[in-house]
């Protein structure tokens, strides 16, 4: 539309005399820019009216409200990331004493436990073993990854995982979908690599990564503990093109040393 | 000094320096409690909105990232409170039928309100004719200050559509207002 043809529909819209079909032409108009909201006397003039319209202001009660959420969400926060450390003149005096009771607790109790105490305390140990391993299996179970951290991080509080314990892990290694998980199930499986089944598995898991952090770290681990039998596998790893190129350097360095 | 942009103080309290909330607080509780008091004319209830809205933004401030405008994500998050505020009412009111006197009470203050607050001032009574999506993008093209590009933002459209849109409120309203003078 010319610029001629516009400003006499902007004139007929001041005049009050445009038609239902010119004032759907002026909406276009507005929406591609062509004619300008204060083009329109009237309706610019109202416009400005509610411009200036007064505005009322809210009370102070408000301002309290506010504030003291405000106050609670900072404490939240602090609450979050720090705690007040007592002071050191309070705390060495507690600490020396206890120290001095849980010493004597242990010489007392060694010079006085019979050979069936022995047993009984081993036979506790053992429960409390199994109370942890069956603890860390049903939280593997979890939907939340942190739950499922916590769990493979309870393998290294046990003296000795069972493999029922072990073969979690595995599960953990190879399927968990949290890379974190994974990697944590890897450290807490390096202490078990004197097992030649567990070897094995370690190697049969280099395919099953998808994240290089855990390829990497798997690769590395075969290297420390020199995995020879690793080598195909990790091979294998270098076919997949879509590998980054620092990853595929790192697991080569980790073949030639290797070899 | 340069005072701090929206978007820097909103950047802060990202980072949970929280102390900045209050300063986008005096910025914007007059801006946010007239729109809320434009659309619900209720003063209690527009303090109470404009207090989630604040907590709405000191909870989701995590998904603030800058880009757009702090204004806009603000008058965004305040339609969806009055929004979610006009739901539960609705549902609240089809399964509480016992306090139906309570309700009524509730009419009664708010014409009362009305009438004391605006002094028969002819336009906000034109205003509170309008239909509600028509009133709020007046509202928001009031205390947005025009800025229709950020309007869009909050209403999910193009600048254009809402040129268009404003133009149909400031229409209708015209004609709401003529029928005033004329009772009048």
């Amino acid at each position: 539309m010319e610029k001629t043809q516009i400003e006499e529909l902007v004139a007929k819209y001041n005049e009050g005399v445009a038609d239902p079909k010119e004032i759907k032409w002026i909406e276009q108009l507005i929406e591609s820019g062509e004619i300008d909201l204060t083009q329109l006397r009237e309706l610019s003039g109202l416009d400005e009216q509610i411009q200036k319209m007064e505005v009322l202001s809210p009370s102070l009660n408000l301002d309290d409200r506010f504030y003291a959420a405000l106050a609670n969400e900072e404490k939240q926060i602090k609450k979050g990331t720090s705690f007040s450390m007592p002071s050191l003149s309070f705390l060495l005096p507690r600490l020396a004493m206890a120290a001095a009771l849980i010493l004597s607790g242990f010489g007392v109790g060694y010079f006085l436990q019979s050979p069936a105490q022995k047993s009984e305390v081993s036979e506790l140990s053992q429960e409390v073993n199994d109370l942890k391993e069956m603890m860390m299996l049903s939280l593997l179970e979890k939907e939340s990854a942190t739950q499922r951290l916590k769990a493979v991080s309870l393998t290294s509080e046990m003296s000795q995982a069972s493999e029922k314990v072990t073969n979690a892990l595995f599960v953990a290694l190879n399927q968990d979908d949290n890379v974190n998980v994974r990697l944590a199930a890897l450290e807490a499986l390096k202490p078990y690599v004197g097992k030649s089944s567990v070897r094995m598995k370690l190697i049969e898991s280099i395919e099953a990564q998808y994240s290089p952090l855990v390829q990497i770290a798997l690769a590395e681990l075969m290297v420390s503990i020199h995995e020879k039998k690793s080598v195909n596998a990790l091979r294998q790893l270098l076919e997949n093109e879509s590998m980054p190129k620092e990853v595929k350097t790192k697991i080569s360095e980790s073949i030639d040393v290797l070899i | 000094m340069e005072a701090l942009s929206d978007n820097a103080l909103m950047m802060k309290v990202k980072e949970d320096d929280l102390g900045k909330m209050s300063l986008l607080f005096d910025r914007y509780k007059r801006p946010l409690y007239g729109f809320f008091y434009g659309l619900n004319k209720e003063q209690e209830l527009s303090e109470d909105l404009v207090q989630n809205t604040f907590l709405r933004i000191l909870k989701y401030r995590h998904l603030f990232h800058g880009e757009g405008d702090f204004r806009a994500w603000m008058f965004h998050i305040a339609r969806n409170v009055n929004n979610d505020h006009h739901r539960k009412k609705r549902v609240k009111a089809t399964e509480d039928l016992d306090n139906w006197q309570e309700r009524i009470g509730h009419h009664e203050n708010q014409s009362n309100e009305m009438q004391h607050n605006e002094e028969h001032n002819m336009l906000s009574m034109a205003m509170d004719r309008l239909p509600e999506d028509k009133r709020e993008v007046l509202l928001l093209s009031k205390f947005e200050e025009k800025k229709y590009s950020e309007i869009g933002e909050v209403l999910g459209c193009t600048e254009g559509a809402v040129k268009v849109k404003v133009f149909r409120a400031l229409q209708e309203l015209k004609v709401i207002y003529k029928q005033l003078e004329k009772s009048h």
